[in-house]
């Protein structure tokens, strides 16, 4: 096979869905970030958000801190190391499947 | 690729989506603004030209920069379009690597200049060509009428270059400050003028959510 095809092939799938490769993306570049922040960012409903998030926890690529601003809760979102990795990698192999 | 690079590059630009970014480098300016005028015009011997009086002066103003910024951000900021946290070596060593080359890079060039009686007036420019290019690479690129700041502020360091010299040193007594002084103002003004609408415009577009999980 085609190295390029091959690399394609490769990508992690957790990652390469867009919904997901936004949010990976948004929280590679910060320690951590808020849910309001991702919502914002992408413009995503709460439900589908939520659903992505869920995804990438199983996965093992997001922690999930659940803590209150004053009387509100907050949910604060980060990239695990794990996470972390995935995502270097996934840029790698795009980067290499792209001419 | 170039998608994901813009997304990596957001939150940065987040920063500045409320505008204080700007006010705070607004206030610093104006804060060294004045500080130059009062030392420029208080009579020899007045507190403004001891040392004392410079550390209060500066230890306020690095008060204000400090948590001025975090106090808006976290009234107004987080509740409206969200809350993040920028990663250590992103937010404290790289910023404060730069300021201490640009600081000692000023300080050293400032002091040849003034040892060979050069005149202010065109490393003043330079400084603010500088600040221009740079602000057009961080802010302008994202926000598309900050061009025009960033073509009022390399205007003005181009105006403040032709200036007559004795014009240009006029508002500091005719001392070495005037250009600098100068620079300062114009800046200053600029900055808060642009922080401001940004400001207002966060303000208009963006409310807080509902009262529930976020």
């Amino acid at each position: 096979m085609n190295p390029q095809i091959r690399a394609i092939a490769d990508l992690d799938r957790v990652i390469h869905e867009p919904g997901r490769l936004m949010l990976v993306a948004l929280l590679f570049a910060v320690e951590r970030s808020d849910f309001l922040y991702l919502q914002h960012e992408t413009g995503m409903n709460k439900g589908t958000l939520s659903s992505h998030l869920s995804r990438l926890e199983e996965a093992g690529y997001v922690e999930v801190e659940k803590t209150y601003r004053g009387k509100v809760p907050q949910t604060l979102l980060g990239l695990t190391a794990a996470g972390r990795k995935a995502f270097e990698q996934y840029r790698r192999m795009l980067k290499g499947a792209l001419p | 690729m170039d998608q994901i690079e813009d997304l990596l590059n957001r939150p940065k630009a987040y920063y500045n989506i409320d505008g204080v970014g700007e006010l705070a480098m607004g206030f610093m300016c104006l804060s060294v603004g004045l500080l130059m005028w009062l030392q420029a015009h208080a009579p020899k011997g007045s507190v403004w030209h001891g040392m004392p009086a410079f550390i209060i002066y500066w230890g306020l103003m690095c008060l204000i920069l400090h948590y001025g910024p975090q106090a808006i951000k976290k009234r107004i900021t987080y509740p409206r379009t969200g809350f993040v946290q920028y990663r250590a070596r992103d937010s404290r060593w790289r910023p404060a690597i730069l300021g201490a080359v640009a600081a000692a890079g000023g300080t050293v060039g400032l002091a040849i200049a003034l040892r060979r009686h050069w005149n202010m007036t065109t490393p003043a420019s330079l400084f603010g060509l500088l600040l221009a290019a740079t602000y057009a690479y961080h802010l302008a690129r994202t926000v598309r009428w900050k061009w025009a700041v960033a073509g009022v502020v390399a205007l003005g360091s181009l105006v403040i270059a032709v200036l007559p010299a004795d014009l240009v040193g006029a508002p500091a007594n005719h001392s070495w400050m005037g250009a600098l002084m100068l620079t300062f103002v114009l800046y200053g003004a600029v900055l808060s003028v642009s922080g401001g609408i940004s400001f207002w415009l966060y303000l208009r577009h963006t409310q807080a959510p509902a009262q529930e999980a976020q």
